[in-house]
């Protein structure tokens, strides 16, 4: 069945909100020593001035760029939510085909592992191994990926099963076609609209958690992130600095999430082609 | 919508021993005396060193590490789960005075969400396409993007500090001796906030869910029979379309415990509701590790209870999965 | 009563239903055929209102117009006047709730019952409908199709309606499931009235006191059920039949060429209709009554193409054909079945001109012939039985196709050539210039019968005499000529008059029969009938001669 995922975003309404707020989010970080007008770490002046035009959002409690911590947040999120969203992908990717692909033992393996992961919550995980690991950011990064790759494992692997039973594996095997030429050949490239909408989905998981384990206090000390300067402005709340401190950081993070769901929307009639028809939102 | 497979017993004690093991192993893959290593350095100060002695015979903390183990387990069967230095109590008992108020926020959001949602989505996919569903829709798949730590924040600042109309931390006011009808309502008071964030931020699980089985279960030919059959609007809503609308929801339920009560660990710090979440939070600052491994082995545990309540119970709501065993 | 009126259903630009008048009286069963497309699930769903389409006419369920009610009212009379049963498909029952609740419910919602009793009640239909008791409490997944079928009927006798729309209700069952629901179905029809929607004729036979062909959403034939089936008076009616096997059909089965298409001007069959006229494509013909039923044809039904009355021709003393009177319809094979020296081919050679009848009237379209003319010779064509004498060793192939064309002087020499080369296509011979240059002495017999069935086509005439076309061959090319004139006769509408002395051949290819002795005609009837219960003792006699593959005494 064709699918085009291109189509599917870009004619809905949300898909195309999703991406434009998207883009925004990553010129910003990918602009951010450009945009910032501080050293983000750096002591630029007092300590919880207002906004003005030097530091349009105000200074932290440290005296810090509250601006500039923002679009270099930006990067933080981004980089962790993509690069997990790439790692978790690939294992569902390569998990969910070989378990499909290979069957038997192997599959019934898997499966097993595959489901004993997905009932464990995340979060208890990641406060265990944070509290004594005091990770660094990659180590988030990989630990997020290796908690996050099962429910699209059995998704890709559901999908590579019936995959697996077309016609047109039959045929290609009837040329004599060997397992690994199939897998690149036919069944991955139908497989990719599937792990598009996993990337999208995981991604966002990702960005929630990381900006969550911020939030805690069991991140990277060393690195900005926007749940970092929410917790930081959460003990001044009684101020009222938090209308350029809390809230920007607040707002910025929800809007990333919000940007990677409305796209992750919009493709699902891929999924279920049912749905289809979805006029906007 | 995700797939799931039925899930035996034997997965979820697979699980759980992933949990207990890594609980087991982590300490003792730092490099130093395993005594500070599981209680950290902190906590070792403060402790006196016949305490220390005892806590190192009655985890075998002297010995190899297959009796450490069984040690481990032994304990664990007990109910003992070691020494917090910071509340100087066992861990057991610090935890279960925190319980009840995490059982209360995560159980009752849960609940809200999951039926709210569920109404929310029925009715939504029953109007598909028209106004008050897009609106609907838009609405509650951008409350969805707002993480639950930060519309507890919002909701603080508007109810807490601008309004404040309701109280920005605790799950009483203290030293208040309060009783009786006056006692629930302060609960309620202070349980308010922290519950409406973490029912917002989940709402929209059950809404995105049902109101997409919606669609496809009112272009089912028993949906034409029974408007056929002359049903009301509310009959064909609820008691055929919605009822086949919820049972995905139900196989959801078990993995949306587990987002809950992540979210709660967070709401509870936005609001200092003291549940295991801020339990958690404070022994963190503090570095109480028996108390975090405490916590978060009780939590695995009774989220995977849970599941596996939940999956018994799917059976006997679509009848087709029972009759295909 | 139920009547509907210039109903007209679209969907869009794209009309469903065009126009139906009907009337079904209490207490009967009304039959809707046709095939799929055809719009029969439209009008059973439109009854009820349960379209989702553009619907306008009326529909009066006892006087009252139910299309124009408000939606409340309408989910009154669902279910209350008149229920459905639909095909049974997948998950056409709820799969979450058990059959009986399902069954109860439409009480217990209009307030027939209350909940005891419509328990009770239900337990009796599902009963009633032979459902075993333990049953009744399961869920419909865990029942197989027959018994789905038994509770989704139990479900439409609920509130006791006064009209129960059935639709394909036994499709998609086995045989003896099949038999079992039919005998339930006739015992309904005694306390309601019936709609039956379905493609199955033999279900519609079964059941229904009347039968309505639907055709691209028109009714083109209504009247009672034995006559509409057994002699259809509609060429679609006709043809539905023939395209339709069951357990008396004797001729082979044909299609109908073409394909059906909506929105086409004038009457909806004519591009596939073997007797249209040219008013036929432009104005819709209305469904008047004609000898007790109704048809929708311009021409008020199958026309009969060719009649003779009367005819006598003597040689001497011997009466070759002794009075004898036949009607041939159009678009239809009539067999001649006689011995040698019956006077069949006096028969032809009289029709056909070749030999002046001495009393006696033939007529074409209901028009007398004083003279056979260029016209009648442009309409009737005869293949005689001999191919290598009928055919001249002087012309070509080419030639011979050509020269009806050359003698009738029609259009150029070149689209002669043109259209002689085309039918040569038709008849399944070769068209290349070596074939064409070819003489008669040199082909097979069977090439050479093809190629004087090729010339007797090559003025598209409506009647083909066939005089024992396959005597002089073998068997294995009799069985291609034959299905070569059935395909003919289906691609382009032919009548056919067949000559032979073989009953078992003519039961083949025959829609009627008429056997001939001593120069009359002795019997006559549907070729089915006529060979399984012949009545005169010479028609007797030629069925026990047949050939007969049966070792012993040979008789059928």
């Amino acid at each position: 069945m064709h699918v085009d995922l291109k189509k599917e975003v870009t004619h809905s309404s949300a898909g195309r909100f999703g991406i434009a707020a998207l883009a925004v989010i990553a010129l910003l970080a990918v602009f951010a020593p450009l945009l910032a007008g501080y050293d983000p770490i750096a002591q630029s002046a007092h300590s919880l001035l207002a906004p003005s035009w030097s530091h349009p959002l105000g200074t932290n409690h440290v005296g810090q760029d509250i601006w500039s911590q923002l679009v270099y947040g930006a990067r933080t999120s981004l980089m962790v939510g993509v690069s997990v969203a790439i790692l978790s992908t690939l294992l569902a990717a390569i998990v969910g085909t070989s378990a499909a692909l290979i069957g038997g033992i192997y599959d019934r393996i898997m499966m097993r592992i595959v489901d004993a992961l997905i009932v464990i919550p995340i979060i208890i995980v990641l406060i265990l191994v944070a509290a004594y690991l005091r990770p660094n950011m990659w180590t988030i990064i990989v630990l997020l990926s290796l908690l996050g790759w099962q429910g699209g494992a059995r998704i890709v692997r559901a999908q590579a099963l019936s995959l697996k039973e077309r016609m047109h594996i039959s045929a290609a095997r009837s040329f004599g076609a060997g397992t690994l030429y199939l897998m690149y050949r036919h069944i991955v490239p139908d497989l990719s609209p599937i792990l598009l909408v996993e990337f999208i989905y995981t991604m966002r998981r990702a960005v929630f958690m990381e900006a969550g384990l911020a939030f805690i206090g069991i991140s990277d000390p060393n690195v900005l992130s926007w749940g970092v300067m929410m917790r930081e402005a959460m003990d001044y709340s009684y101020l009222n600095v938090w209308a350029w401190w809390l809230l920007p950081a607040g707002i910025a993070l929800s809007l990333l999430i919000i940007s990677v769901t409305f796209i992750g929307h919009s493709m699902e009639p891929v999924m279920d082609p049912r749905l289809r028809g979805e006029a906007s939102a | 919508m995700r797939i799931l497979s039925k899930r035996n017993l034997l997965t979820y004690a697979v699980a759980l021993l992933l949990i207990l093991s890594l609980n087991f192993i982590l300490p003792r893959l730092m490099p130093g005396d395993p005594l500070m290593a599981i209680y950290g350095k902190e906590a070792l100060v403060q402790m006196s060193p016949q305490l220390q002695a005892e806590l190192v015979q009655r985890f075998s903390l002297d010995q190899a590490l297959w009796q450490q183990l069984g040690s481990y387990f032994a304990a664990l069967f007990q109910g003992d789960l070691g020494y917090s230095y910071y509340y100087n109590a066992p861990v057991f008992d610090v935890i279960l005075g925190r319980l009840p108020w995490t059982l209360l926020l995560v159980g009752l959001s849960l609940i809200l969400s999951t039926v709210l949602g569920v109404v929310l989505g029925i009715e939504s996919g029953w109007r598909r396409g028209t106004r008050t569903d897009r609106t609907m829709l838009s609405g509650l798949m951008a409350l969805n993007g707002f993480p639950d730590f930060f519309i507890g924040i919002v909701l603080l600042l508007v109810f807490g500090v601008v309004l404040g109309i309701l109280p920005l931390a605790g799950a009483m006011t203290p030293y208040a001796g309060l009783s009786g009808g006056a006692l629930v309502l302060d609960v309620l008071k202070h349980l308010a906030l922290p519950l409406a964030s973490l029912t917002l931020a989940h709402l929209a699980g059950g809404y995105l869910l049902t109101r997409n089985t919606m669609i496809t279960v009112l272009k089912e030919p028993y949906m034409l029979t029974a408007r056929a059959k002359g049903l009301s609007q509310r009959l064909l809503k609820y008691h055929h379309a919605g009822r086949n609308s919820m049972l995905p929801v139900v196989t959801m339920t078990g993995i949306w415990l587990g987002r809950v009560v992540t979210g709660a660990l967070f709401v509870e710090i936005v609001f200092s509701y003291p549940g295991l979440g801020y339990l958690t939070y404070e022994a963190l600052l503090f570095r109480d590790y028996a108390i975090i491994q405490g916590v978060l082995l009780l939590v695995a545990t009774l989220v995977l209870a849970a599941n596996f309540l939940v999956d018994l119970s799917y059976a006997r709501l679509d009848p087709r999965v029972s009759y295909a065993r | 009563m139920l009547s509907i009126r210039q109903l007209q259903v679209s969907y869009g630009s794209s009309l469903v239903l065009n126009g139906i008048d009907l009337d079904v009286e209490s207490g009967q069963c009304i039959a809707i055929i046709g095939e799929s497309g055809a719009g029969k699930t439209t009008l059973g769903l439109s009854i009820m209102r349960l379209v989702e389409a553009t619907v306008r006419g009326k529909i009066l369920i006892d006087g009252v117009d139910v299309l124009a009610l408000p939606e409340e009212s309408m989910q009154d009379i669902r279910w209350n006047k008149v229920s459905i049963v639909f095909q049974n498909a997948n998950n056409v029952l709820n799969p979450v709730h058990t059959v009986l609740n399902q069954v109860m419910e439409p009480m217990v919602e209009h307030s027939v019952k209350n909940k005891s009793d419509a328990r009770e009640w239900a337990r009796s239909l599902l009963t009633r409908a032979g459902l075993p008791q333990e049953k009744y409490d399961s869920y419909p997944h865990q029942l197989s199709g027959g018994e789905q079928q038994r509770v989704l009927i139990a479900m439409a006798l609920a509130n006791d309606p006064e009209f129960i729309i059935l639709d394909e209700p036994v499709s998609s069952l086995d045989a003896s499931s099949r038999t079992e629901i039919i005998g339930l179905l006739r015992n309904m029809a005694k306390d309601h009235t019936l709609i039956l929607v379905t493609h199955d004729i033999a279900t519609a036979a079964k059941l229904a006191d009347s039968v309505a062909t639907l055709y691209a959403g028109t009714i083109l034939e209504m009247g009672p059920a034995s006559e509409v089936l057994s002699r259809p008076r509609h060429p679609y009616t006709r043809a539905l039949l023939r395209s339709y096997p069951n357990m008396t059909t004797v001729k082979d089965l044909q299609g109908i060429k073409g394909r059906m298409s909506r929105g086409t001007r004038g009457c909806p069959f004519h591009p596939r209709c073997t007797q249209a006229i040219a008013a036929c494509s432009t104005e819709q013909p209305p469904l008047v009554p004609v000898n007790g039923r109704k048809v929708a044809c311009h021409r008020g039904g199958i026309v009969t193409l060719l009649a003779a009355a009367g005819l006598r021709k003597s040689f001497g003393r011997k009466r070759a054909v002794d009075g004898v009177s036949l009607a041939i319809e159009n678009g239809e094979t009539l067999a001649l079945v006689g011995e040698s020296g019956s006077g069949k081919t006096t028969l032809a050679k009289t029709i056909m001109g070749l030999l002046p009848a001495d009393e006696g009237e033939v007529y074409l379209e209901g028009k007398g012939l004083p003279v056979r003319d260029r016209n009648f010779y442009g309409q009737v064509q005869m293949v005689f039985q001999n191919p290598g004498e009928s055919l001249s060793h002087r012309l070509s192939v080419l030639e011979l196709v050509r020269e009806p064309l050359d003698v009738q002087r029609v259009g150029t020499k070149e689209e002669r050539g043109d259209k002689a080369i085309r039918v040569l296509g038709e008849v399944e011979l070769p068209t290349d210039e070596d074939f064409l240059h070819t003489y008669p002495h040199h082909l097979s017999g069977g090439e050479m019968q093809r190629v004087a069935i090729a010339r007797a086509l090559v003025l598209d005439p409506k009647l083909l005499i066939l005089d024992e076309p396959t005597a002089f061959l073998d068997p294995s090319l009799q069985a291609k000529i034959m299905k070569l004139m059935l395909n003919l006769q289906e691609q382009r509408g032919l009548s056919m008059l067949f000559i032979t002395h073989d009953i078992a051949v003519a039961r083949k290819v025959s829609d009627r029969m008429a056997v001939m002795h001593d120069g009359r005609i002795v019997e006559e009837g549907r070729s089915s009938e006529l060979t399984t219960t012949p009545t005169h003792p010479y028609t007797q006699a030629l069925v026990n001669g047949a050939s007969d593959l049966h070792s012993g005494s040979g008789s059928t």
